[in-house]
């Protein structure tokens, strides 16, 4: 068959498939590309026309440290969260499949609690009177108690644990996929364990960790509650500001400015991705 | 354009507009609104045959939204007062009406031609008697770490309160505090601000001071009154309270706003006031209210503790909103 009559077959499947995505892209559109094009009106016309609010956002000291600290936590907590859930993720994948659902109920579970109430929880764990420092404090091992809330590190403790699903479930699909007789052979051939883990495993799960990571560190960049409670006023980040602006102090130009820039770095990231990774691996596709 | 966002966003918020006989009340939920449930739309639907329905929290930015778009499903809501005075020069607000309103027991302190009071509080330094010893007399001692050390708690967001308490402990008059100085405030703020916990809401404060993570702070009466209540070790100065206010306003094209109006002499009349106040422990703005109340309610609430009492200016904060904020969240974040 000639390329032309190749084309000439594929041509009329796209319309087609077009045809059964519309009512999927009019939601799209109406849903997500209306208020965004709305939102960045909004940003260059209140409350005069003009990119004011852009310069104001963009040349003022403390606007820079917030939109620096949301990176730095969305980072931070990125970073520990992989650390911490590739283990889970790798026995899970690995252990009998009835015990691995009933450890997949327990971490579903948990993220059908109200989010309020787990942040709560861990307050009252990480303070100064808390749990964890009575119970250190009692032991002897510390006569002061550990700084563990209103601070970085409790930010970090807070967000890794509601957003270690988000990186397991991916990680689990991914870690599945990987055959065994990989890693026996790796051994076979005089491998170590962590040779075979560098070169064998980590390299093959790292679609499930850049799927999992890129959902945990977008979602970590527009978290507001997490940070709210268990961080420090010098560790503001971008979307309680944003509320601020927005339900406050009611300057909407600047809070649509600021929610816009987030979103662009957000969608340069993401593009940044796409290139490192491959799109069929940066969504997931193993 | 901007009717294009705001229409978005009302028409997502529409779910509860009232019919004929119905308005929405909305306040900022927890045991304040329970309160306001309780004491004022109940007894007013049984005599006026009106329903109020319950909305909430307040938001500022839903409000402005709704009244862009023309869209009102809010009929009455609470708000803090410096913000009632601010929207009401943003043209946000519908002029009471006080034909409908009787207005001579009102206390003039708290209502204007766009807002009635709806109660109003104190703030009052409190203590955990466990995790203080001896007994802070004043806004001075919060600030003093060598005599009184731990960690003290403040409200978190930029309102009037924790400004005038700095220049009062650095000895400004208080008949002196306006306009306020805010270089001063701050490098006074900037001598304990590494023992400074910080709290964004009335169940955090409680929280804060009972487990004694913090062990002192400047608290709303209200929550004082409620962790009394709940048998907490809990030591209170009245010394140099700060009194503001919660106001009712009804919002630019509300739809129901005869019933609003209705309502707001009902929340205002002594027997609402006093009922509020009594399972609130904030003060009634209806000067006739304290004769339906019990003696001990009375003593606890701020109008028994007059003496030294201090008002933060509504109106000069309705005025320099923007900039007291902008320059109250640098200074946090540094």
């Amino acid at each position: 068959m000639s390329v032309e009559a190749q084309q000439g077959i594929a041509t009329p499947r796209i319309p087609a498939g077009l045809g059964g995505l519309l009512p999927a892209l009019i939601l799209i559109g109406l849903f997500f590309v209306v208020p965004v094009l709305a939102l960045l009106l909004r940003s260059v016309t209140d409350p005069a026309p003009g990119l004011q609010n852009y310069a104001a956002l963009l040349g003022d000291g403390t606007y820079a440290r917030v939109f620096f600290n949301t990176f730095l936590v969305a980072a931070v907590v990125t970073i520990v969260t992989v650390l911490v859930a590739f283990p889970v993720a790798w026995m899970l994948a690995i252990m009998p499949a009835a015990l691995a659902s009933i450890l997949f109920g327990i971490i579903i579970l948990s993220m059908w609690t109200n989010l309020l109430t787990r942040t709560y929880a861990w307050m009252v764990l990480l303070q100064r009177t808390g749990v964890i420092n009575r119970a250190l404090m009692g032991a002897g091992i510390i006569d002061q108690p550990l700084p563990l809330i209103n601070n970085l590190t409790g930010v970090t403790i807070g967000m890794v644990y509601i957003m270690l699903p988000f990186m397991i479930l991916p990680l689990v699909g991914t870690l599945r996929a990987i055959d065994p007789m990989t890693l026996r052979a790796a051994a076979l051939c005089g491998a170590s364990p962590l040779a075979a883990f560098r070169r064998i495993l980590l390299p093959l799960s790292l679609p499930g960790i850049a799927a999992g990571g890129l959902m945990v560190f977008v979602m970590s960049l527009g978290y507001f509650v997490t940070p709210a409670l268990l961080g420090g006023t010098s560790n503001m980040m971008l979307a309680e500001m944003i509320a601020q602006m927005i339900q406050s102090l009611l300057n909407w130009g600047l809070g649509s400015a600021a929610a816009f820039i987030l979103l662009v770095v957000t969608m340069a990231l993401y593009a940044l991705q796409l290139r490192l990774v491959g799109s069929k691996r940066a969504v997931g596709g193993a | 354009m901007k009717l294009i966002f705001a229409g978005i966003l009302a028409g997502l918020m529409a779910t509860t507009a009232a019919k004929a006989d119905e308005m929405v009340f909305t306040s900022w939920g927890g045991t304040t609104q329970e309160a306001q449930t309780k004491s004022w739309a109940e007894p007013f639907s049984a005599s006026s045959g009106i329903k109020v329905l319950q909305d909430g929290p307040t938001d500022y930015g839903k409000l402005k939204a709704m009244v862009d778009a023309k869209n009102v499903t809010w009929d009455v809501v609470d708000v803090e007062m410096d913000f009632a005075i601010k929207a009401a020069k943003d043209g946000l607000l519908e002029p009471i009406d006080f034909a409908a309103v009787p207005k001579a027991d009102l206390d003039p302190r708290f209502s204007n031609e766009n807002a009635v009071g709806s109660f109003y509080y104190s703030f009052a330094l409190a203590w955990n008697k466990g995790a203080v010893s001896g007994e802070p007399a004043g806004w001075a001692d919060m600030f003093d770490t060598k005599k009184f050390p731990g960690k003290r708690t403040f409200y978190k967001w930029s309102a009037p309160g924790v400004i005038e308490i700095a220049l009062l402990a650095d000895g400004v008059p208080a008949d002196k505090l306006y306009p306020l100085d805010l270089d001063r405030a701050f490098k006074k703020l900037d001598t304990i601000k590494s023992d400074i916990v910080w709290w964004g809401g009335g169940a955090e404060s409680q929280q804060l001071i009972a487990s004694g993570e913090a062990a002192f702070g400047q608290l709303w009466n209200g929550r004082v009154f409620a962790l009394e209540k709940d048998g907490a070790d809990v030591g209170v100065s009245w010394n140099q309270n700060l009194t503001a206010a919660d106001v009712l306003v009804v919002p630019k094209g509300a739809k129901n706003r005869d019933a609003a109006m209705k309502f707001l002499a009902a929340a205002t009349s002594p027997t609402g006031q006093a009922k509020f106040a009594e399972a609130s422990g904030y003060a009634p703005i209806n000067t006739k209210a304290k004769a339906e109340m019990p003696a001990d309610v009375v003593k606890g609430l701020p109008d028994a503790h007059v003496d030294g009492q201090i008002n933060l200016d509504m109106n000069y904060w309705a005025e320099h909103r923007d900039e007291i904020a902008k320059r109250w969240y640098a200074w946090q974040a540094k």
